[in-house]
């Protein structure tokens, strides 16, 4: 009898979305414990809290937000490939409505003032944000226009962006790389408030997420949807509108994470900003255990993912393993987690255990 | 009458119009080039299409029968570097060429049938499986060689080197006129190998077989008894070893290896194989449509390279929405065919989706209008100043960096330069070489050109007070010279002032330099003259 209670606490525990996520997270921070000493030290510098794990939740904080909307897209049985790109595209936005000076051919009257005063903007941040962001998530809309209502599929429809968006964003910068010199914009992936910034942000877009997936009917309908949509349409559910709705969503988040990352670099780098960061968004809702082929999801375990890649590649950066080389290694990493959420794999598992 | 029978005719060959199509969008393209820039007649212009691009049209072809099965393969662009990389540590290391290329077609093979085995028999994602490929070879360049590494061999250097002349076209004696090079013979002759394999052979047939229709048509070819696993793997092994052949021939074309050669190859590949008419769904295209669409893709860099003033983002711009025509088209096509089936069985295919059909293939089409309309404009604008005089030469590979001009910049700063700074590099592969003296005159010479502007000696001082402020002569040395990216401008810059002199070298995106580096570079830039746009 408690033999059986205890089997069957534990399948529970082990059943959670949130269980294998957690397990290699945990894995990645013994290892840190073993061979990085001071890998867990937490100091406080003016009231703020910094250290490893600290920078590990701050850089992760990009990809956890590209992560919560693709999660909701691949939940819908697609994928959005454009996120990157739609990332570009934000950074160019912002940036040329704060410092459009930089296109201009004459060199323009104020420019010391633009360099020295951190106050000085071309437009303030109350229409460089939203702008922003309706552009991000006109983005998204086009890609769910196509994936809805063109009946494209989704890998191919957002391919298009993904291959055109970049030239885009450096048609709007023109190609130049615009310093940003604004100070309230470079508090968003720069400031701190005990914690660093961008996780409130990143807090914020997963409450909101959150709340109308799991408070709203629509959570149910994205994981119908993904199951089998052919179903969902025949009872009753406006299908095409649940997508055009989660990849709008992605769009958005794609912007928001757009924002971020240009504020951290206090440029806009049309050619570099979100470069293969949509591999990372997917890969970090892979981890979380939502399945590509659409249905149950997870938030919270795709932004366990998130944190699972960054504490990966903060772990081999300290160990002084090259940026670029890091890609073979999240290979391999991606695979071994595919292969473990494969039902190949696992009935070959539960044929061995019994 | 006449249309009627253009319509039967259309109707009954319905599956060759993405084909012709192609075919006809490509020519047009080189006409309307032709038509307003005289360089473009020269019959070399053509055939440097393919010279040019003979790695995209041997990947694209093994990419052909990745998507006509339904599947994708995103590992192209990394097999492709991995093999330039590997070939070139191996060549620098004494081995035989021949030996060389033997291996490397063995490994893609290899690395093909692994990712093949994965998706066939483990049922991972072409996506993800192919994804993880990607990945793995990019981080394996890495561990080989971080930086760029020269290949000198004497049959490397034949093989990419030899002008096959054309007949009627070149000069026999002095050896002058039409030529190919090998490399595109080697990509032709792989095109009429996939053709026969495409479509008189077995494999060919089930490959047509398996794909399309969400894969119920890999479920049909099972059950009729087609070897569709076996196949499939093959498919990604072939695919392998033709991104692997890929990379040899650039690695010779280019002379060298390196770790970020084709970045977002695999998007151009899948590009070609669309606009040459191949349906990403699977089941339907031709293999020699591939070879429109690798010179759709070619036309639009020639024509952009022609123009001059285009910056080469425009290539991805207008790839993008021609990748979405034909997509569109397409998605029109299968509708219609759809349309007719569902009448019978009552399927989702409904009027409705049919109409969103077209609203997208007008829209689509609507957006490649006005992407052209502005090229053609700009175009035009040029085509008066006459800029055809030089046959673009650029490798399309990737702008490679040179090295700085050190020397120049010391000889610059001996003569009495306060300020050397030099910016080479980024979208359009420039070099410019700025001199800023302390009288406040300011010297540029981009190689062939050189430009001059005078400002007043206390804006110099400005300047320098400026540069001085942003922390420039700390003890610490910034030296982020590393892996060149393919738009990114590399910076050398050195300052003297108040008998002190330091200088600091770094590449956009470098991000271990600091904040402060990017704003002098930004205050620099915004006091240096300006070079006119190249003719």
């Amino acid at each position: 009898m408690t033999q059986f209670i205890s089997s069957f606490t534990w399948k529970k525990v082990t059943e959670n979305r949130l269980f294998f996520p957690l397990v290699a997270l945990a894995f990645i921070l013994l290892f840190d414990l073993i061979f990085e000493p001071g890998f867990f030290t937490i100091t406080t510098r003016e009231g703020n809290l910094h250290g490893s794990l600290v920078d590990i939740l701050r850089n992760g904080s990009i990809v956890s937000l590209l992560a919560i909307g693709m999660t909701l897209v691949i939940a819908t049985g697609g994928v959005d490939l454009s996120v990157g790109a739609v990332m570009a595209i934000a950074a160019s936005v912002a940036a040329l409505l704060m410092n459009p000076y930089v296109l201009a051919k004459e060199l323009p009257p104020n420019l010391l003032q633009l360099i020295n005063d951190p106050q000085f903007t071309y437009q303030p941040l109350w229409v460089v944000i939203p702008v922003t962001l309706i552009v991000a998530a006109v983005c998204g809309l086009w890609n769910g226009l196509l994936v809805a209502y063109g009946r494209i599929q989704p890998m191919v429809a957002t391919l298009i962006l993904m291959i055109a968006g970049r030239g885009i964003a450096q048609l709007i910068t023109n190609g130049v790389r615009i310093q940003i010199f604004y100070e309230p914009y470079a508090y968003i992936g720069q400031g701190w408030i005990v914690l660093p910034f961008s996780l409130y942000i990143v807090a914020f877009v997963f409450v909101i997420a959150w709340m109308v997936t799991r408070r709203t009917a629509i959570g149910l309908f994205i994981e119908s949807v993904g199951i089998n949509f052919r179903s969902s349409f025949f009872s009753g559910i406006n299908e095409k509108r649940i997508r055009l709705l989660a990849y709008t969503f992605c769009g958005l988040c794609a912007g928001i994470a757009g924002l971020v990352a240009s504020s951290d670099i206090k440029t806009s780098d049309a050619s570099n900003i979100g470069l293969t960061l949509e591999l990372d968004a997917i890969l970090a809702v892979v981890i979380g255990g939502t399945l590509m082929a659409g249905g149950r999801f997870s938030l919270l375990a795709s932004i366990v993912g998130a944190i699972i890649i960054q504490a990966t590649t903060t772990s081999m950066y300290a160990f002084g393993v090259p940026a670029f080389a890091l890609q073979a290694i999240k290979a391999v990493v991606v695979i071994l987690v595919i292969l473990l959420y494969s039902e190949q794999v696992r009935g070959f598992v539960r044929k061995i255990a019994g | 009458m006449l249309l009627r029978k253009i319509g039967a005719l259309v109707s009954t060959n319905q599956r060759f119009i993405p084909l012709t199509a192609t075919a006809v969008l490509a020519f047009a393209a080189y006409g309307a080039g032709a038509y307003f820039y005289s360089g473009m007649r020269e019959p070399q212009v053509f055939f440097n299409l393919f010279r040019a691009n003979h790695y995209l049209l041997i990947s694209a072809i093994g990419m052909t029968f990745v998507i006509l099965t339904g599947g994708i393969d995103l590992s192209v662009a990394g097999v492709v570097a991995l093999t330039t990389v590997a070939s070139a540590a191996l060549l620098r290391g004494g081995w035989s060429p021949w030996a060389v290329m033997l291996l490397m077609l063995a490994m893609g093979t290899a690395l093909g049938a692994i990712m093949g085995s994965f998706i066939t028999y483990l049922k991972v994602q072409p996506f993800i499986a192919t994804l993880a490929g990607l990945w793995f070879a990019r981080g394996m360049c890495f561990f080989i060689s971080d930086d760029a590494i020269a290949i000198d061999n004497r049959i490397y250097r034949i093989l990419g080197q030899t002008k096959l002349l054309i007949p009627g076209l070149s000069n026999p004696v002095t050896k002058e006129g039409g030529f190919i090079s090998i490399l595109a013979v080697v990509a032709f002759f792989v095109l009429i190998v996939a053709i026969y394999i495409a479509h008189y052979t077995r494999f060919g047939r089930t490959v047509y077989a398996i794909g399309g229709n969400e894969g119920r048509n890999e479920q049909s070819a099972r059950l009729m008894g087609l070897p569709a696993n076996r196949t499939k793997m093959l498919v990604y092994t072939l695919n392998g070893f033709c991104s692997a052949l890929a990379g040899i021939t650039l690695s010779i074309y280019v002379s060298s290896g390196h770790g970020l050669y084709a970045q977002t190859f695999e998007l151009d590949v899948i590009a070609s194989v669309v606009m040459g008419g191949t349906m990403l769904t699977g089941g339907s295209g031709y293999v020699f449509g591939t070879l429109f669409g690798v010179l759709i893709y070619g036309v639009t860099q020639t024509l952009i390279q022609f123009n001059g003033q285009l910056s080469s983002w425009w290539t991805r711009i207008v790839i993008g929405a021609l990748t979405l025509m034909f997509i569109g088209a397409q998605s029109l096509l299968a509708a219609r065919k759809g349309g007719r089936q569902a009448t019978k069985t009552g399927a989702l295919a409904s009027p409705a989706t049919l109409r969103n059909r077209r609203v997208l293939l007008v829209g689509g089409g609507a957006i490649v209008v006005i992407v052209l309309g502005v090229l053609v404009s700009n175009a035009t604008r040029n085509a008066a100043g006459g800029s055809s005089a030089e046959t673009p030469t650029a490798l399309t590979a990737a702008c490679q960096f040179k090295p700085f001009r050190q020397d120049q910049a010391a000889s610059l700063m001996a003569g009495g330069a306060i300020i050397a700074y030099e910016r080479n590099g980024g979208p359009n592969c420039i070099d410019e070489l700025y001199a800023v003296y302390p009288d406040g005159r300011i010297v540029g010479d981009d190689g062939t050109n050189r430009v001059e502007k005078q400002v007043t000696s206390t804006g110099v001082e400005k300047l320098l007070s400026d540069i001085t402020e942003k922390g420039w002569f700390t003890d610490e040395m910034y030296d982020t010279w590393h892996t060149p990216c393919g738009q990114c401008y590399g910076y050398y810059l050195t300052v003297y002032y108040k008998g002190q002199e330091k200088t600091v070298k770094a590449v956009d995106g470098g991000t271990d330099a600091p904040a402060d580096y990017w704003q002098v570079v930004s205050i620099i830039n915004g006091v240096i003259p300006h070079f006119e746009p190249a003719p």
